[in-house]
């Protein structure tokens, strides 16, 4: 059993920060709170952190401002809680290096999917050591992490939904290895709340059809076997 | 009643009214000039009239002086007189010693008192006149040297003061040139006032709407100033308005956080999952009102998306979240279509209209195909009992939702459709609700492809 996690959360409110401390370490966390970037800056060297919960919006020093000195002492991973609707902060905040976000007003068991799923791949179960991708290219389609799009090969967007995005993040981030139905599920689970309880057969049918691959006979996302599947393509980042 | 009290046989517009005005008062002063300008002619035809006769009547004198007695007669006669002048040679007067003089306007036009002036051997040796009854004009009878009379009765004409063939021509061209210059004036006149109905309209339907041009004359320019600065006052108050909803979606952020961080300290499971779900709706409904108070639309740019994915991606979603409705959750359309909108609206707009079907209606049957002049058409069929056509567009106002919805408990913001249609509209679309005649409703969305 690995030590448990430590985390450090910044949030300026008084009770949200209570509450989160208390409700993380419920589920077998270490948790410091900081009030807001000054403080953090001050337990920053105090402790060794595992990721970091931080809040956009605070008074005094601005969080994006936090998230990039944060980055350039460290590659501990960030999930940022930004506000409702605030598009930009999110999109500067997951380029700047930020691993995930979480929008206000969170819902809980959320942010714990995404934090246990940052860890697993900090971890190093995924390449988030290098330095995140701000596109990624296969077989002419494109995805940008940061504004959570995926542009076909005339550039034009195709929407998907959070499962499918998922998964399609998962399987751009291993391609050409097979990924069994099991890993898949435990990949994915928690990263979206409720509706990735779906068969992920059903959510690779969906994705096939948006990245026209013909489901009978796919030639991007294959069908392995014995329950799998493969993304079968040169992934480029860049 | 009322109305048919205030039917007027003026014409509609201000325009026209003006306009009728302008003729009613043309057609005064032409008929004033014109009674001004018969009079004038009747006078001037009198006096040559009066010369005229005044002439032939001292010939007539001339010729019974100087001609013998005998051929009088004759030399009248070959004078061939107008019928204005009857003359006649008799042995005794026509006008009687004594009588009425003729009129004094009769003497003077016709100069009668230069009668008994004149060379010696032409004078009369009396003169006698009298009125000429019936009929106007004088009588006059002039004794001859030798004794006889010369008697003249001469009559007035009638005035004919319209006699002129070009008269009526040009009346009619004159009149018709000056109708036409009225109502070009008028029109021009009437321009600014239809550009601000124009801009009232538009700022109606929008509130940023381009401000008028202050141009022209002044009171022109002052009606337009005067509505740019209203325009500004109502676009700084929906401003505040939207900028206090904001803030109160904003603020109401911190508690719901806080409140979902408590429910998870709570050991009933039961109201756990209920506390949870009524905040999930809360958020709901700040999401859509804020959506609504910053017309989020505005903002995003437009880029080309596939709208055919989109309108899967929203089925799907809606699926769900509402797995015992999926089956009657469907899409049927493209593989795929690019249209040039903003992503996240269009997807708002999209799942609001899907939504409110499967809660009103129990289904939502997505529909996407092209329609004429390149349009994006979608459409999204219920199995609901639909909507009174007198109600069918009230839904779209903000904050209105009908009375059964109300009581049925759906729940809802009723934002959805509001929304959906700013945004459509934003698109340069329009989204409508039709009853289908086989009962259930379709929402009619086009979108500029």
């Amino acid at each position: 059993m690995e030590p448990a996690p430590h985390i450090l959360v910044v949030d300026d409110d008084r009770e949200i920060r209570d509450l989160l401390s208390r409700f993380l370490e419920k589920q077998g966390m270490r948790v410091t709170a900081a009030r807001d970037a000054r403080e953090a800056r001050k337990l920053w060297p105090l402790g060794r952190y595992h990721l970091v919960v931080l809040d956009l919006m605070m008074p005094g020093e601005p969080g994006l401002d936090f998230a990039r000195w944060l980055r350039s002492q460290s590659e501990v991973p960030i999930v940022i809680l930004t506000a409702m609707g605030e598009e930009t902060d999110r999109i500067v905040g997951l380029e700047l290096g930020a691993d995930d976000y979480v929008a206000k007003p969170f819902n809980p068991r959320e942010l714990l999917a995404r934090i246990r799923a940052v860890l697993r791949r900090a971890n190093g179960e995924g390449p988030s050591k290098e330095p995140p991708a701000k596109v990624i290219r296969f077989a002419g389609w494109t995805l940008e992490p940061a504004r959570r799009r995926l542009l076909n090969p005339d550039g034009a967007e195709v929407s998907l939904t959070g499962g499918e995005y998922e998964l399609l993040q998962v399987l751009v981030e291993r391609p050409n290895r097979v990924l069994t139905r099991d890993m898949l599920m435990d990949i994915l689970r928690g990263r979206q709340a409720g509706p990735f309880d779906r068969a992920i057969d059903v959510a690779v049918s969906r994705l096939r059809r948006k990245l026209e691959d013909d489901g009978r006979n796919p030639t991007l996302i294959k069908t392995v076997r014995g329950g799998g599947y493969v993304l079968a393509a040169t992934v480029e980042r860049g | 009643m009322a109305e048919a009290r205030r039917r007027t046989w003026l014409p509609a517009t201000l325009g026209g009214r003006t306009a009728f005005w302008l003729v009613v008062a043309l057609m005064a002063v032409q008929a004033a000039g014109l009674t001004i300008h018969a009079l004038d002619r009747v006078d001037l035809q009198r006096w040559i009239h009066a010369r005229e006769i005044a002439g032939r009547a001292f010939s007539a004198w001339r010729a019974a002086v100087l001609s013998p007695p005998d051929r009088r007669e004759q030399m009248l006669a070959d004078l061939d007189l107008p019928d204005a002048i009857q003359a006649e040679i008799s042995r005794t007067p026509l006008v009687r010693q004594g009588g009425p003089p003729p009129p004094p306007e009769m003497i003077r036009l016709f100069r009668l008192d230069a009668l008994s002036s004149g060379p010696p051997r032409l004078r009369p040796r009396e003169v006698r006149l009298g009125p000429n009854r019936p009929g106007g004009g004088f009588q006059a009878s002039l004794r001859l040297p030798d004794g006889e009379w010369l008697n003249l009765r001469v009559q007035m004409p009638p005035p004919r003061p319209w006699h002129s063939a070009t008269f009526l021509a040009a009346f009619l061209v004159m009149t018709g040139a000056a109708i036409l210059l009225i109502l070009w004036a008028v029109r021009r006149l009437m321009r600014p006032v239809r550009l601000l109905a124009a801009a009232a309209d538009r700022l109606g339907r929008d509130v940023n709407a381009p401000p008028l041009d202050e141009a022209g004359p002044s009171e022109v320019a002052t009606a337009a100033r005067a509505f740019n600065q209203m325009a500004e006052r109502i676009r700084r108050f929906v401003a505040d308005r939207t900028q206090m909803l904001a803030a109160i979606g904003h603020d109401l952020r911190t508690p719901i956080t806080r409140l979902r961080l408590r429910a998870e300290f709570m050991d009933d499971d039961e109201q756990r999952r209920k506390m949870l779900a009524d905040l999930d709706e809360m958020e709901q409904m700040i999401s859509a009102t804020m959506a609504f108070a910053r017309d989020d639309a505005a903002a995003e740019p437009a880029s080309p998306i596939d709208i055919a994915a989109l309108c899967r991606t929203v089925v799907d979603e809606a699926a769900d979240a509402r797995p015992e409705l999926a089956e009657k959750i469907t899409y049927e359309g493209p593989e795929r279509l690019t249209a040039r909108a903003r992503p996240v609206a269009l997807k708002r707009a999209l799942a609001n209209l899907v939504s409110n079907a499967l809660t009103y209606g129990g289904a939502a049957r997505l529909r996407l195909s092209t329609g004429e002049g390149g349009m994006v058409r979608l459409e999204i069929e219920d199995d609901g009992p639909g909507i009174a056509e007198a109600e069918i567009e009230r839904v779209f106002q903000p904050f209105q939702r009908l009375e059964e919805s109300r009581n049925r408990e759906t729940g809802g913001t009723g934002l959805g459709l509001t929304i959906a249609r700013n945004i459509l509209r934003a698109h340069g679309g329009d989204v409508v609700l039709r009853n289908r005649p086989g009962g259930g409703l379709t929402a009619v969305a086009s979108l500029p492809g």
